[in-house]
């Protein structure tokens, strides 16, 4: 089977990622002003701001979800998904929180240099998001859990959490993400 | 006082024009006669009729058949005149004028290299009062000089084809026009009129599509009021010059140039009791060498040719006010320039060939317009509270015919029409491109900011060939309003998703951008309402599906980048709606929480008040299940195809990823009908305002443009620096208010259950296989607030 040869259609190369661990890929450094200037071209965008989810609550209102301050309800979102046609449902449970940045930078570039003579090679357009410096994460929570139905309000409803994931604070992200097509599409 | 009657006289067809070409000087003996007398009252009843009025340039003729002038209320009546001819002490002439119930008509345009097809008929009722003066004078002293003032009430403009016809209804005008001078300098007819006061309203526009109605308000079998789409209102005060000229664009025919200035105008179009109106309007436009000829278009049919040298002006709209308190989403300026460009290597220009036949299967009658069009630069700014943003260096080009019928819902021929004005595009090869946004003035960078846009389907650039229909039939979903019909195809289509300058100010270079390529779209929408409403504008969709295979997703060039590979995007909507609303974001707690200034300020947030005006859509997308009939919301990657003798990727050889079936519940069968309500959908809020925004420098050293600073210092703007900014690292109050100014849109999106059947991964040999049976997406609410500036 060669399935896995079609959602391998696009490369991701992260020139420069360092949150708290190191570089992902040493031998792409980030580019010097010098080289940054090479790159011609206005356009693309700096964005500022922010992305919440279920700041408050979602839209649905029964026994089992509801607002964030009814202490009685879940008011995060919630996905579930099932691998086999008669099995039971994993999910990604009471989702919500927000993150802000400044910063994040979104266009098409043309790499024909730097990255220690590999770009010179690679000589083609990349779409580039550029990483803000930092991402302010507040109250972003959620949980890994299974259940035995889709819904929560489904008649016999069951379910396992499994564990809970909590963050908060600030994450350094540094350095640009690369996005370009390879092999055959 | 000296009364007569005239059974037909053309000349009283003229009035109110100020020119009349049997109006001829009176010489002084005649003068002298008419002085000191009270004047002549002519009572004519009016009936002309002609087959066939013709008029030929360079041998090729165009027929204006069936013309008749009468009575509009009585058939083959006359239609009465009252004229009272004075002669004043300056030896001006004044006619006084009284036109009662007049109809003026012709029943079809023919061209004579066509005689099969034909335009269609037009017929124009009015019922008059007014004045003309002229006196000798003009401009150059030897021309003439006219005042005129006038009322029209009562008056019909309708378009007539194959029985159905479509008419303004219950038309209001009045017009006063003083100073307007007619000279002859050189070769040049010169109309000058240097103020144009007045006011139009249009009662209804009514549409009927049965044969026996023509020129009714009510429906000649029912009695009933006929359908209307609303009412216009307009006032305006102009000024404007016409130069006609002898001399086609080959041969024989009509040069015409022209200018208008309009001082002052506003315009309302009125929904029941609801309006959407533009106030305070001013602006100009020049047309150069505008030439009339009876020709043939570029693939010999013969035609009523328009061609133009250039059309340049601009437009500008105080406020645009809808809504129940008539609230205004900002102001709009628009400047734009027509002309002959090169385009994708090809050059464009400006011209519209008038023919009959309109669709192929609607009947002998309709208005086929084979046009070309080269929109060479324009400038589109949205202000509001002040603040403006620039959709900068729109240009347009196309080529292709569009047809105009007045149908009727009905199969004929093989194909299905709807009731309304049906607008069709048949080989439309057409483009457009934006260079980017401008924020603030036109001096500020080009930015992108559009991709925020996209959940509305907008795209910076876009080519296609087009053909389908789009059918405007009148009554929205409740009263008046519009209900659209249209079945649109587009084919080798390239759309930037996101779009770098095509030109960065050394000329045009090749527009770089994510791209989908080799686009074949296939859209459909049922009664799709338009209706203005308390709230602001109302689309409501009654049903809608589609299928867009983009066969290539490229980054960089358009033609040559490399590809993502194939993504078909399936959609299958029912009852969704699209709301327009005055107002954009309100307050906003930007990179915090809360609902006050110290709440937003405590979470580490900006409390930015963006004010009143600004534009907010909102989105109700109901997903319906997949119909048994291919109608479905699916999406699909494939890659890995195989390639044919041209190298070009063969769709359904490689493998697919394919989200299949995709739809919105709201989470139940509560209504008990045995299947899960679908009510809530998906639904959107998109604000749109130009606010300022923080800005850090992400790096130490020189930006792009060479101004220094430190990383994590704040950009303030600054216009007594060179670039007109500079970094700085603790800004004071102060200095936080020169933030820059950015595309700010705030989108909330929210939905009860989001469902996807399966996803599928399908192999071009072994068959499909489901990796996940299942996925359900409950109770999301997520907000994205982002403001857009240009990369430091």
């Amino acid at each position: 089977m060669t399935h896995r040869a079609g959602i391998a259609g696009f490369g991701l190369v992260v020139a420069f990622l360092a949150t708290s661990s190191s570089p992902v890929l040493a031998e792409l450094a980030s580019l010097g002003d010098d080289a940054l200037s090479d790159v011609s071209g206005q356009g693309g965008i700096y964005l500022s701001g922010d992305v919440s989810i279920n700041e408050m609550g979602g839209p649905v209102e029964n026994y089992h979800f509801g607002r964030c301050d009814d202490a009685t309800r879940k008011c995060g979102a919630r996905l579930a998904w099932r691998l086999k046609e008669t099995g039971g449902w994993m999910v990604l449970d009471d989702i919500r929180g927000n993150f802000s940045f400044e910063g994040l930078t979104l266009r098409v570039r043309h790499v024909d240099s730097g990255f220690g003579g590999d770009g010179e090679l690679f000589n083609r357009d990349v779409l580039e998001l550029g990483l803000p410096n930092t991402v302010r994460f507040n109250d972003v929570h959620f949980k890994i859990a299974a259940s035995n139905t889709a819904r929560p309000t489904d008649p016999g409803f069951l379910q396992t959490d499994i564990f809970t994931v909590e963050m908060r604070g600030e994450v350094v992200m540094e350095g640009n993400l690369l996005v370009f097509p390879t092999g055959n599409p | 006082m000296m009364r007569q009657t005239i059974v037909a006289g053309l000349t009283t067809l003229l009035l109110p024009l100020p020119v009349s070409a049997d109006l001829k000087r009176l010489d002084d003996n005649a003068m002298a006669d008419i002085q000191g007398q009270s004047g002549i009252t002519l009572e004519m009843d009016v009936g002309v009729s002609a087959d066939r009025v013709s008029y030929y340039d360079d041998g090729q003729g165009v027929h204006l058949e069936g013309f008749r002038v009468g009575s509009s209320v009585t058939p083959d009546a006359p239609a009465h005149h009252e004229i009272t001819i004075d002669v004043g002490q300056d030896a001006s002439l004044n006619l006084d004028y009284l036109v009662e119930d007049r109809r003026i008509e012709f029943g079809d345009v023919r061209l004579a290299g066509a005689p099969d097809v034909s335009m269609g008929g037009l017929f124009l009722d009015q019922s008059l009062q007014g004045s003309l003066t002229m006196r000798s004078g003009g401009a150059t002293g030897h021309g003439y000089t006219f005042d005129t003032a006038y009322t029209m009430t009562g008056g019909r403009l309708g378009y007539r084809t194959n029985g159905n016809e479509v008419f303004l209804d219950d038309i209001t005008l009045t017009v006063e026009a003083l100073g307007t001078t007619l000279d002859v300098v050189g070769n040049t007819l010169t109309l000058n009129s240097p103020s144009v006061v007045g006011s139009l309203d249009v009662g209804a526009i009514r549409y009927s599509g049965n044969s026996l109605n023509h020129g009714r308000s009510t429906d000649a079998t029912t009695g009933a009021l006929l359908p209307s789409y609303g009412g216009l209102s307009l006032d305006y005060d102009l000024s404007s010059r016409t130069d006609l000229t002898a001399g086609g664009r080959s041969g024989e025919g009509l040069r015409i140039d022209h200018e208008t200035t309009i001082h002052s105008a506003n315009f309302l179009y009125r929904d029941d009791t609801h309006a959407l109106a533009l106030r305070d309007m001013s602006g100009r436009y020049q047309i150069s060498d505008l030439r009339l000829d009876v020709d043939h278009d570029w693939k010999g049919r013969p035609a009523l040719a328009l061609t133009l040298g250039t059309l340049e002006g601009d437009l500008h709209i105080g406020a645009i006010e809808m809504g129940a308190n008539g609230k205004s989403i900002g102001q709009v300026n628009v400047s734009f320039l027509f002309q002959d460009q090169v385009f994708n290597g090809r050059t464009y220009t400006n011209a519209v060939y008038l023919q009959g036949g309109g669709h192929p299967d609607a009947g002998p009658q309709g208005l086929r317009m084979a046009a070309e069009w080269s929109l060479s630069l324009a400038d589109l700014s949205y202000t509001e509270d002040g603040n403006r943003v620039i959709f900068s260096g729109l240009q347009s080009w196309g080529q292709g015919d569009i047809t105009v019928n007045v149908t009727r819902d009905e199969t004929r021929n093989g194909t299905r029409f709807y009731d309304g004005l049906r607008i069709g595009f048949d080989g439309v090869k057409a483009g457009y491109r934006i260079n980017g946004l401008k924020v603030g003035d036109e001096n500020a960078p080009l930015q992108g900011g559009t991709e925020l846009l996209l959940a509305l389907g907008f795209y910076p650039a876009y080519e296609f060939e087009m053909g389908g229909h789009i059918t405007l039939a009148p009554g929205g979903a409740t009263g008046e309003g519009l209900t659209v019909n249209s079945d649109i195809q587009l084919h080798s289509g390239k759309a930037a998703v996101i779009a770098a300058p095509y030109d960065e100010g050394s000329g045009e270079i090749p527009q770089k951008g994510l791209w989908l390529t080799e686009v074949e779209y296939d859209g459909h929408v049922r009664d799709m309402t338009l209706d203005v409403t308390d709230e602001g504008l109302v689309l409501g969709t009654g049903e809608s599906w589609s299928t867009m295979d983009i066969g290539n997703v490229r980054v960089g060039d358009k033609n040559s980048g490399g590809s993502f590979g194939r993504l078909v995007l399936q959609k299958f909507e029912k009852g969704s709606t699209m709301t327009i609303v005055p107002g954009g974001a309100g307050d906003v707690c930007a990179g915090g929480v809360g609902s006050s200034a110290s709440a937003c300020a405590a979470s580490g947030g900006i409390w930015q008040q963006r004010g009143d005006e600004g534009i907010t859509i909102r989105l109700k997308q109901l997903l319906a299940p997949a119909d048994g009939s291919g109608r479905k919301n699916a999406i699909a990657w494939e890659t890995n195809r195989s390639s044919d003798a041209s190298g070009n990727a063969v769709n359904g050889t490689g493998t697919q990823l394919v989200l299949n079936d995709i739809y919105t519940s709201d989470g139940g069968d509560f209504d008990g009908d045995g299947r899960d309500d679908n009510t809530f959908g998906i639904r959107t809020d998109l604000a749109v305002d130009v606010y300022q925004t923080k800005v850090v420098k992400k790096t130490d050293g020189a930006d792009s443009l060479g101004v220094t600073g430190n990383r994590g210092d704040e950009k303030i703007m600054d216009s007594s620096v060179a670039q007109g900014y500079r970094y700085v690292a603790n800004p004071t109050p102060e200095e936080i208010l020169d933030r820059p100014l950015g595309f700010a849109v705030k989108a909330e999106s929210r939905f009860k259950e989001l469902s996807i059947n399966r996803v599928d991964l399908v192999h071009p040999v072994g068959g499909t296989q489901t990796a996940i049976y299942g996925i359900k997406m409950q109770n999301f609410d997520i907000k994205a607030n982002l403001t857009a500036t240009p990369i430091p």
